[in-house]
């Protein structure tokens, strides 16, 4: 704990945990794994995380930017990136929107750094202080073209930590920004939090050293890697589409290996980068297909079913793109229903159902008035669910 | 000189896309010749452009160079250099990437007082897209987007930036590169947000539109235009209607700058830091 920064552990209860805010967790794992710039603009229901990195990053020799909108806040980070630096900025919806060409341009020019959307209710203003789970998926396709995306989705405070770390990692490794999304609720609580608790919220799957991230062997020779800025090197980096020497071109070929090649650097190591935890494996007709803060809602569910007689399996899903179709699809094919609860019309339950339709039914429980997913609503809809198939 | 210059620039990337008579080039030149006078390293300078005509020439330097998205080469340049203290950075853009789409950055750029040097290509007009109205252009000049002419009145950009707070603003023409060149010097030099405003003929996209149509009269036309600082403070406003003012507008070296405000900060807090340990060191 000694890594653990002064001023955030203001909220100690003893030597050996902390009663921590989520968005704080969140920047304790970002210093811890490394991130020395920041550079954001204030929203809600994430500025916690801008306000303890203002506090913070002075204190360690770090950059810390007021930037004049989300705009120049990833652009900064970005260029931070572009000299080495392990960047990271924070927003919720409309500045995550803002956010997203450039986004696009971090993809493309191959900066790793990671941006955390504390997710909020609705388009446009929406209700800022209420969660939702609607930017999923805007974390996929927000920006324009054909790109790879990862994403990852934080259930808890202990998720704000190690998830933030493993966005870190992922960003360094392959060379691509890293969303992490929360939500307000998740961002905003306050839950005790130690390493002892960070151990029991073990994966299956996954598993991630907390190593300093390093460049994925593999990646050096499938994409070509633009140069730091500074090494002597001189690169030249651009958006437009470029070869292997990082100069602009307009051969078909060319481009169209380019695009496949960044696409594939993601798509190819789903086994690194799917996260995600089994409860009650095998154990159920139905599975409670959740991430993020309705991931505690199913958890909460699977317990209160196993203590009426009814065995519900549980995938906890970390990592939500690059879709982790390996699993789902095993899941689904011991299943007879799958349950997609999320605080959105539907948006990841429609992904979920592309990868198992054909093994088991999908059914999507969608929230959208600002409050979150009860276990007994999850329950009541298995229940329903199951009722129904056994009176045929 | 010649050889000299071509430390700097990556001629297996030659030619140019510009079209003749184009000011860029005579500009990028300037540029070149500054640095090389300054004794810049290649290491450690680094070229920052949006999107647009202007913003291609950082693909041309043989430096390390970013061309980033449409009027974003500032919040990227401000990145770069908060993380690397030690680079020169320095920004090329023009009047569509820096004041239109970019404007919201560049008065803060200014506001910051960060130590870049932003030079800026005005050419009154698009040119990448094919000859829209850019926010410097005149008062009733022609454009693709104002086939009746420009409804909108222009930016002073050189006046826009020391009122938001750069602390060198300065002008030159594709006309004058003597100046230009010693203007661009100074600019770099300069401990704090520079602002060069280079005003440069674009005769393919403007003069097909607009008097004078052709490169050379444009650039005599410039040449007419312009008058220098000194020479202007003699001048009534009336008089100076229609004039191009030249030279360095504005400096103020004793503002404080962004960066270096930053790391004072960063060394006092680390100070106190190191104190409050002590003291709860003595303490158990």
């Amino acid at each position: 704990m000694e890594s653990w920064h002064g001023h955030l552990l203001k909220e100690r209860v003893d030597q050996s945990s902390l009663l921590i805010q989520g968005n704080r967790a969140c920047v304790l794992g970002a210093l811890d794994a490394g991130v020395r710039f920041y550079a954001g603009y204030p929203i809600t229901p994430s500025s916690e995380i801008m306000e303890a990195m203002a506090v913070e990053l002075p204190r360690i020799g770090g950059v810390f930017v007021q930037m004049e909108d989300e705009i120049a806040s990833i652009c900064a980070c970005i260029g931070a990136s572009l000299t080495g630096e392990v960047a990271m900025t924070a927003t919720s919806g409309p500045g995550f929107s803002l956010m997203q060409e450039a986004l696009g341009y971090a993809i493309m020019v191959q900066a790793p750094l990671v941006v955390v959307d504390v997710m909020r209710s609705g388009p446009s203003t929406g209700r800022p202080t209420a969660p939702s789970q609607a930017d999923v998926m805007q974390a996929r396709w927000g920006t324009h073209g054909d790109h790879p995306a990862i994403v990852l989705a934080a259930s808890n405070v202990a998720d704000m930590y190690r998830l933030t770390m493993a966005a870190v990692r992922f960003a360094l490794r392959f060379r691509t920004p890293v969303t992490l999304l929360a939500d307000q609720v998740v961002g905003q609580m306050r839950e005790s939090f130690s390493e002892e608790l960070l151990g029991r919220y073990r994966l299956t799957s996954g598993d991630f050293d907390f190593t300093p991230g390093y460049l994925h062997p593999d990646l050096a020779r499938e994409v070509h890697l633009p140069h730091v800025l500074g090494s002597g090197e001189y690169p030249h980096v651009t958006g437009l589409f470029h070869d292997e020497t990082g100069f602009p071109t307009n051969d078909p070929e060319k481009t169209d290996k380019f695009l496949r090649e960044l696409y594939n650097k993601v798509a190819h190591h789903r086994d690194e980068l799917c996260l995600y935890d089994v409860k009650n494996e095998g154990r159920g007709r139905v599975c409670i297909v959740a991430y993020g803060s309705c991931a505690r809602s199913a958890r909460a569910a699977w317990r209160l079913a196993d203590q009426e007689g009814l065995s519900v399996e549980v995938l906890h899903l970390y990592t939500l793109f690059p879709l982790p179709v390996e699993i789902v699809q095993k899941v689904a094919r011991r299943v007879e229903f799958m349950i997609i609860p999320e605080l959105n019309l539907g948006q990841y339950a429609h992904e979920v159902r592309k990868m198992a339709e054909q093994w088991t039914t999908v059914i999507g429980i969608g929230k959208t008035d600002g409050t979150l997913i009860t276990p007994r609503e999850i329950l009541d809809r298995i229940a329903e669910l199951v009722g129904k198939y056994e009176s045929v | 000189m010649a050889l000299e210059i071509e430390q700097f620039l990556r001629t297996d990337r030659l030619p140019h896309i510009w079209c003749p008579g184009c000011g860029l080039g005579i500009i990028t030149g300037a540029f070149l010749r500054a640095i090389l006078d300054l004794g810049l390293t290649r290491e450690n300078t680094v070229v920052v452009s949006g999107i647009g005509c202007s913003s291609r020439a950082a693909g041309y330097l043989n430096l390390n160079t970013v061309h980033t998205i449409h009027g974003r080469a500032l919040p990227v340049a401000t990145g770069i250099k908060m993380a690397r203290p030690d680079f020169t950075v320095i920004v090329l853009t023009g009047d569509g990437d820096g004041a239109a789409i970019g404007g919201n950055h560049l008065i803060h750029s200014c506001r910051r007082n960060i130590d870049l040097t932003c030079i800026l290509f005005n050419n009154q007009i698009y040119g990448m897209t094919g000859g829209q109205f850019s926010p410097t252009m005149d008062p009733g000049g022609n454009a693709t987007t104002a086939p009746y002419g420009q409804l909108e009145p222009s930016f002073d950009l050189c006046r826009l930036a020391e009122a938001a707070g750069a602390t060198f603003v300065a002008r030159g023409t594709a006309a004058g590169v003597r100046q230009i060149e010693k203007i661009i010097k100074q600019g770099v030099q300069h401990p704090g947000f520079a602002f060069i405003e280079a005003v440069v003929p674009c005769p393919t996209e403007y003069g097909r539109r607009n008097k004078p149509a052709k490169a050379v009269d444009m650039l005599e036309e410039e040449r007419k235009r312009s008058i220098s600082v000194s020479k202007a403070a003699k001048l009534s406003p009336e008089e100076l209607e229609g004039k191009i003012v030249t030279g360095v507008l504005f400096q103020d070296v004793e503002r404080r700058e962004f960066q270096s405000t930053y790391a004072e900060t960063v060394a006092r807090v680390k100070d106190a830091e190191l104190a409050r340990r002590l003291a709860e060191g003595a303490g158990e």
